[in-house]
Protein backbone atom coordinates (compact mmCIF):
# COMPACT_ATOMS: atom_id res chain seq x y z
CA UNK A 1 0.00 0.00 0.00
CA UNK A 2 1.41 3.09 -1.01
CA UNK A 3 1.89 5.99 1.69
CA UNK A 4 -1.14 7.85 1.85
CA UNK A 5 -0.22 10.90 3.11
CA UNK A 6 3.37 12.98 4.09
CA UNK A 7 3.64 15.88 5.92
CA UNK A 8 7.09 18.25 7.64
CA UNK A 9 5.88 19.62 10.91
CA UNK A 10 7.50 22.03 13.47
CA UNK A 11 7.75 21.01 17.25
CA UNK A 12 8.94 23.73 19.37
CA UNK A 13 7.34 23.56 22.92
CA UNK A 14 6.47 27.29 22.85
CA UNK A 15 3.47 26.21 20.72
CA UNK A 16 1.84 23.93 23.46
CA UNK A 17 3.35 25.81 26.23
CA UNK A 18 3.59 29.67 25.11
CA UNK A 19 5.33 32.24 27.59
CA UNK A 20 5.14 35.82 27.05
CA UNK A 21 8.18 36.22 25.03
CA UNK A 22 5.97 34.37 22.20
CA UNK A 23 3.93 36.55 19.46
CA UNK A 24 0.31 35.00 20.11
CA UNK A 25 -1.04 35.45 16.70
CA UNK A 26 1.90 33.65 14.84
CA UNK A 27 1.68 30.84 17.37
CA UNK A 28 -2.57 30.34 16.45
CA UNK A 29 -1.31 30.91 12.91
CA UNK A 30 0.84 27.55 13.27
CA UNK A 31 -1.85 26.07 14.77
CA UNK A 32 -3.89 26.98 11.80
CA UNK A 33 -1.18 24.88 9.86
CA UNK A 34 -1.31 22.26 12.43
CA UNK A 35 -5.38 22.33 11.84
CA UNK A 36 -4.79 22.04 7.91
CA UNK A 37 -2.71 19.05 8.06
CA UNK A 38 -4.79 17.18 10.78
CA UNK A 39 -7.42 17.31 8.20
CA UNK A 40 -5.52 16.04 5.54
CA UNK A 41 -4.28 13.16 7.55
CA UNK A 42 -7.91 12.40 8.88
CA UNK A 43 -8.90 12.50 5.38
CA UNK A 44 -6.30 9.81 4.32
CA UNK A 45 -7.86 7.65 6.94
CA UNK A 46 -4.17 6.20 7.73
CA UNK A 47 -4.27 3.10 9.68
CA UNK A 48 -0.91 4.68 11.54
CA UNK A 49 1.19 7.20 11.87
CA UNK A 50 4.83 7.14 10.86
CA UNK A 51 7.10 9.63 12.77
CA UNK A 52 10.52 10.98 12.02
CA UNK A 53 11.55 12.74 15.44
CA UNK A 54 14.93 14.72 16.04
CA UNK A 55 15.46 13.58 19.62
CA UNK A 56 16.24 16.49 22.08
CA UNK A 57 18.53 14.42 24.06
CA UNK A 58 15.64 12.91 26.06
CA UNK A 59 15.11 9.48 24.77
CA UNK A 60 18.64 8.82 24.38
CA UNK A 61 21.51 10.69 26.39
CA UNK A 62 25.33 10.58 26.49
CA UNK A 63 24.83 6.77 27.45
CA UNK A 64 24.01 5.57 24.34
CA UNK A 65 23.40 7.69 21.16
CA UNK A 66 22.11 5.95 18.03
CA UNK A 67 22.06 7.72 14.53
CA UNK A 68 18.47 5.97 13.89
CA UNK A 69 16.23 4.15 16.33
CA UNK A 70 13.07 2.42 16.26
CA UNK A 71 10.10 2.36 18.80
CA UNK A 72 8.74 -1.10 18.98
CA UNK A 73 7.38 -1.21 22.73
CA UNK A 74 3.65 -1.61 22.67
CA UNK A 75 3.30 2.27 24.07
CA UNK A 76 5.62 4.87 23.77
CA UNK A 77 5.29 7.27 26.49
CA UNK A 78 6.53 11.44 27.19
CA UNK A 79 5.97 13.95 29.25
CA UNK A 80 6.35 17.75 29.09
CA UNK A 81 5.80 20.02 31.83
CA UNK A 82 1.72 19.34 32.75
CA UNK A 83 1.60 17.25 29.72
CA UNK A 84 2.15 14.00 29.70
CA UNK A 85 1.25 11.14 26.62
CA UNK A 86 1.36 8.00 25.66
CA UNK A 87 0.36 6.62 22.09
CA UNK A 88 0.02 2.92 21.06
CA UNK A 89 2.98 1.74 19.04
CA UNK A 90 1.68 -0.17 15.56
CA UNK A 91 3.60 -3.15 16.95
CA UNK A 92 3.99 -5.20 13.78
CA UNK A 93 4.64 -2.36 11.26
CA UNK A 94 7.45 -0.86 13.87
CA UNK A 95 9.03 -4.39 14.08
CA UNK A 96 8.70 -4.78 10.02
CA UNK A 97 10.36 -1.59 9.43
CA UNK A 98 13.03 -2.52 11.84
CA UNK A 99 13.70 -5.85 10.89
CA UNK A 100 13.55 -5.02 6.74
CA UNK A 101 15.89 -1.97 7.88
CA UNK A 102 18.17 -4.05 9.11
CA UNK A 103 18.00 -6.19 5.92
CA UNK A 104 18.76 -3.25 3.84
CA UNK A 105 22.05 -3.06 6.18
CA UNK A 106 20.47 -0.15 7.83
CA UNK A 107 22.51 -1.05 11.77
CA UNK A 108 19.09 0.48 13.51
CA UNK A 109 19.01 0.64 16.92
CA UNK A 110 15.48 -0.37 18.60
CA UNK A 111 14.29 0.13 22.11
CA UNK A 112 10.98 -0.49 23.67
CA UNK A 113 11.19 1.34 26.56
CA UNK A 114 12.96 4.67 25.89
CA UNK A 115 11.15 8.19 26.98
CA UNK A 116 9.45 9.81 24.13
CA UNK A 117 10.53 13.25 23.10
CA UNK A 118 8.33 15.95 22.12
CA UNK A 119 9.51 16.03 18.72
CA UNK A 120 7.02 14.06 18.38
CA UNK A 121 3.98 14.21 20.65
CA UNK A 122 3.78 18.25 20.06
CA UNK A 123 3.29 17.76 16.42
CA UNK A 124 0.55 15.10 16.86
CA UNK A 125 -0.66 16.84 20.38
CA UNK A 126 -1.92 19.56 17.06
CA UNK A 127 -2.00 17.38 13.93
CA UNK A 128 -2.91 13.72 14.58
CA UNK A 129 -5.63 12.42 12.55
CA UNK A 130 -9.18 11.92 13.56
CA UNK A 131 -9.81 8.86 14.82
CA UNK A 132 -6.14 8.51 16.74
CA UNK A 133 -4.33 5.78 14.96
CA UNK A 134 -1.08 3.92 16.24
CA UNK A 135 2.26 5.62 15.52
CA UNK A 136 5.78 3.99 14.58
CA UNK A 137 8.08 6.63 16.54
CA UNK A 138 11.56 6.84 14.38
CA UNK A 139 14.40 8.34 15.75
CA UNK A 140 17.60 10.51 14.16
CA UNK A 141 20.14 11.57 15.88
CA UNK A 142 20.27 16.03 14.96
CA UNK A 143 21.70 17.23 18.34
CA UNK A 144 24.50 14.94 19.15
CA UNK A 145 27.55 15.05 16.83
CA UNK A 146 28.66 12.96 15.05
CA UNK A 147 24.82 12.94 13.34
CA UNK A 148 23.90 11.13 10.31
CA UNK A 149 24.95 12.86 7.21
CA UNK A 150 22.20 14.03 5.02
CA UNK A 151 23.10 11.07 2.10
CA UNK A 152 22.61 8.75 4.84
CA UNK A 153 19.18 10.57 5.95
CA UNK A 154 18.01 10.57 2.26
CA UNK A 155 19.02 6.93 1.36
CA UNK A 156 17.14 5.66 5.14
CA UNK A 157 13.97 7.50 3.63
CA UNK A 158 14.39 5.86 0.23
CA UNK A 159 14.23 2.57 2.14
CA UNK A 160 11.32 3.12 4.49
CA UNK A 161 9.56 4.25 1.35
CA UNK A 162 10.21 1.20 0.18
CA UNK A 163 9.15 -1.21 3.06
CA UNK A 164 6.24 0.95 3.89
CA UNK A 165 4.90 0.34 0.46
CA UNK A 166 4.99 -3.52 0.98
CA UNK A 167 2.86 -2.82 3.92
CA UNK A 168 -0.90 -3.32 3.75
CA UNK A 169 -1.45 -0.65 6.05
CA UNK A 170 -2.31 2.94 4.94
CA UNK A 171 0.41 4.59 6.39
CA UNK A 172 0.99 8.59 7.23
CA UNK A 173 4.45 9.24 7.00
CA UNK A 174 5.14 12.73 9.01
CA UNK A 175 8.77 14.25 9.82
CA UNK A 176 9.22 16.65 12.71
CA UNK A 177 11.42 19.27 12.91
CA UNK A 178 13.13 22.69 11.95
CA UNK A 179 13.42 24.88 10.10
CA UNK A 180 16.11 27.28 11.30
CA UNK A 181 16.74 27.88 15.31
CA UNK A 182 19.98 27.64 17.36
CA UNK A 183 18.26 26.49 20.83
CA UNK A 184 21.14 27.43 23.70
CA UNK A 185 23.43 29.24 21.07
CA UNK A 186 24.05 32.96 20.98
CA UNK A 187 22.46 32.64 17.68
CA UNK A 188 19.10 31.65 19.11
CA UNK A 189 17.83 35.20 18.32
CA UNK A 190 19.00 35.41 14.70
CA UNK A 191 17.99 31.93 12.85
CA UNK A 192 18.42 31.98 9.42
CA UNK A 193 15.18 32.40 7.37
CA UNK A 194 16.88 33.25 4.02
CA UNK A 195 18.32 29.89 4.03
CA UNK A 196 14.83 28.71 4.88
CA UNK A 197 12.95 30.51 2.17
CA UNK A 198 15.35 29.05 -0.87
CA UNK A 199 15.12 25.71 1.00
CA UNK A 200 11.16 25.77 0.84
CA UNK A 201 11.65 27.14 -3.21
CA UNK A 202 13.41 24.12 -4.07
CA UNK A 203 10.85 21.58 -2.29
CA UNK A 204 8.08 23.44 -4.05
CA UNK A 205 9.91 23.10 -7.13
CA UNK A 206 10.27 19.15 -6.43
CA UNK A 207 14.11 19.55 -6.06
CA UNK A 208 14.42 17.63 -2.47
CA UNK A 209 16.57 15.35 -3.52
CA UNK A 210 19.18 18.01 -3.51
CA UNK A 211 18.98 18.29 0.40
CA UNK A 212 21.25 14.72 0.17
CA UNK A 213 24.11 16.61 -0.82
CA UNK A 214 24.18 18.93 2.07
CA UNK A 215 26.93 19.05 5.11
CA UNK A 216 26.20 18.37 7.87
CA UNK A 217 28.32 21.30 8.56
CA UNK A 218 26.16 23.38 6.25
CA UNK A 219 23.24 22.44 8.50
CA UNK A 220 24.65 23.17 11.63
CA UNK A 221 25.87 26.68 10.33
CA UNK A 222 21.81 27.29 9.13
CA UNK A 223 20.35 26.21 12.55
CA UNK A 224 19.18 23.04 10.39
CA UNK A 225 20.47 20.43 12.15
CA UNK A 226 16.53 19.32 12.63
CA UNK A 227 16.40 19.25 8.85
CA UNK A 228 17.81 15.46 9.05
CA UNK A 229 14.18 14.60 9.69
CA UNK A 230 12.94 16.26 6.75
CA UNK A 231 15.39 15.31 4.63
CA UNK A 232 14.84 11.29 5.64
CA UNK A 233 11.54 12.03 4.63
CA UNK A 234 12.53 13.61 1.29
CA UNK A 235 14.00 10.46 0.44
CA UNK A 236 10.61 8.75 0.85
CA UNK A 237 8.49 10.91 -1.11
CA UNK A 238 10.98 12.10 -3.52
CA UNK A 239 10.86 14.96 -6.12
CA UNK A 240 7.26 15.45 -5.34
CA UNK A 241 6.51 19.31 -5.11
CA UNK A 242 5.77 20.36 -1.77
CA UNK A 243 2.82 22.31 -0.43
CA UNK A 244 4.09 24.67 1.52
CA UNK A 245 1.13 25.28 4.35
CA UNK A 246 2.94 28.10 6.29
CA UNK A 247 5.99 29.85 6.90
CA UNK A 248 5.82 31.48 10.64
CA UNK A 249 9.52 33.07 11.31
CA UNK A 250 9.28 34.08 14.77
CA UNK A 251 11.97 35.97 16.22
CA UNK A 252 13.88 32.51 17.25
CA UNK A 253 12.75 30.34 15.10
CA UNK A 254 11.50 29.30 11.56
CA UNK A 255 8.39 27.44 12.09
CA UNK A 256 7.73 25.24 8.32
CA UNK A 257 4.14 23.34 7.69
CA UNK A 258 4.76 21.83 4.27
CA UNK A 259 3.07 18.52 2.89
CA UNK A 260 3.49 16.34 0.02
CA UNK A 261 0.81 15.19 -2.32
CA UNK A 262 2.10 11.25 -2.10
CA UNK A 263 -0.17 10.42 -5.77
CA UNK A 264 2.46 13.45 -6.80
CA UNK A 265 5.08 11.65 -4.69
CA UNK A 266 3.72 8.24 -6.55
CA UNK A 267 4.44 9.62 -10.38
CA UNK A 268 7.42 11.88 -9.70
CA UNK A 269 9.05 8.21 -8.70
CA UNK B 1 33.74 28.15 11.57
CA UNK B 2 33.03 27.01 15.24
CA UNK B 3 30.37 24.42 14.80
CA UNK B 4 27.15 25.46 17.04
CA UNK B 5 26.97 21.97 18.41
CA UNK B 6 30.31 19.91 19.20
CA UNK B 7 31.09 16.51 20.81
CA UNK B 8 30.41 16.97 24.01
CA UNK B 9 33.31 15.79 25.78
CA UNK B 10 33.85 12.75 28.35
CA UNK B 11 35.28 15.07 31.05
CA UNK B 12 31.96 17.11 30.92
CA UNK B 13 29.50 14.14 31.22
CA UNK B 14 28.89 14.93 35.32
CA UNK B 15 27.99 18.32 34.06
CA UNK B 16 26.12 17.09 30.81
CA UNK B 17 24.22 14.03 32.98
CA UNK B 18 23.22 17.09 35.97
CA UNK B 19 21.85 19.46 32.62
CA UNK B 20 20.14 16.56 31.61
CA UNK B 21 18.70 15.60 35.12
CA UNK B 22 17.28 18.63 35.44
CA UNK B 23 15.63 18.90 32.09
CA UNK B 24 14.08 15.66 32.34
CA UNK B 25 13.72 13.92 35.72
CA UNK B 26 11.12 16.22 37.75
CA UNK B 27 12.34 14.15 41.16
CA UNK B 28 16.18 15.44 40.64
CA UNK B 29 14.64 18.44 38.98
CA UNK B 30 13.11 19.25 43.20
CA UNK B 31 16.43 17.74 44.32
CA UNK B 32 18.44 19.66 43.10
CA UNK B 33 15.67 23.31 43.75
CA UNK B 34 15.82 21.75 47.29
CA UNK B 35 19.68 20.95 47.69
CA UNK B 36 21.88 21.98 44.73
CA UNK B 37 24.99 21.56 46.31
CA UNK B 38 23.74 18.10 47.33
CA UNK B 39 22.11 17.37 44.24
CA UNK B 40 25.65 18.37 41.97
CA UNK B 41 27.38 15.58 44.69
CA UNK B 42 25.77 12.92 43.69
CA UNK B 43 26.10 13.42 40.37
CA UNK B 44 30.10 14.49 40.90
CA UNK B 45 29.70 17.82 38.98
CA UNK B 46 33.04 19.59 39.47
CA UNK B 47 33.63 22.44 41.59
CA UNK B 48 34.90 24.65 38.86
CA UNK B 49 31.46 24.06 36.79
CA UNK B 50 29.15 24.90 39.83
CA UNK B 51 29.20 28.56 40.07
CA UNK B 52 28.41 28.66 36.12
CA UNK B 53 26.13 25.95 36.75
CA UNK B 54 24.15 28.23 39.64
CA UNK B 55 23.71 30.98 37.73
CA UNK B 56 23.40 29.45 34.25
CA UNK B 57 26.45 31.42 32.44
CA UNK B 58 25.55 29.65 29.27
CA UNK B 59 28.94 30.92 27.42
CA UNK B 60 30.70 28.88 30.56
CA UNK B 61 29.30 26.09 30.52
CA UNK B 62 29.44 25.40 27.13
CA UNK B 63 32.81 26.54 27.25
CA UNK B 64 33.22 23.43 30.20
CA UNK B 65 32.14 21.33 27.27
CA UNK B 66 28.33 21.31 28.23
CA UNK B 67 26.28 20.53 25.60
CA UNK B 68 24.22 24.37 24.57
CA UNK B 69 20.53 22.57 23.83
CA UNK B 70 20.76 21.07 27.48
CA UNK B 71 21.92 24.33 28.84
CA UNK B 72 18.92 26.11 27.32
CA UNK B 73 15.98 23.46 28.29
CA UNK B 74 17.47 22.83 31.99
CA UNK B 75 17.40 26.33 32.31
CA UNK B 76 13.54 26.81 30.86
CA UNK B 77 12.30 23.47 32.75
CA UNK B 78 13.37 25.03 35.77
CA UNK B 79 11.51 28.72 34.74
CA UNK B 80 8.56 26.70 34.72
CA UNK B 81 8.84 24.54 37.75
CA UNK B 82 9.17 28.29 39.61
CA UNK B 83 6.65 30.32 37.71
CA UNK B 84 3.94 27.37 35.63
CA UNK B 85 1.39 29.90 35.18
CA UNK B 86 3.41 31.84 33.16
CA UNK B 87 2.82 29.87 30.23
CA UNK B 88 -0.17 29.62 27.99
CA UNK B 89 -1.37 26.45 27.84
CA UNK B 90 -2.59 24.95 24.71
Amino acid sequence: MPLVAAAALPHTPQLLMRPDTEDRALVLRVHAAYARVERLLTAARPEAVVILGGDHVEGFFLDAVPAFAVYVGATASGQFGPYAYTFPVHEPLARHVLEAGIEREFDLLYTQDRRLDYAFYVPLHFAAPEPPVPIVPLHVNVYLPPQPTPRRCYAWGRALREILDGRPERVALVASGGLSHYPGTDRYASPDYEWDRQLLARLAEGRGAETARLTGEELDKAGNVELRTWITLLGAVGDARADVVCYEPSWHHGNAVVTWPVDRAASAR
Amino acid sequence: MTAHYRFPPAAAYPLNRCLFLLKSDAAYRARYLAAPETAMDALGVPAEARPALRAFERDRLVGLGAHPYLVFMADLRLAMERAPAAFERF
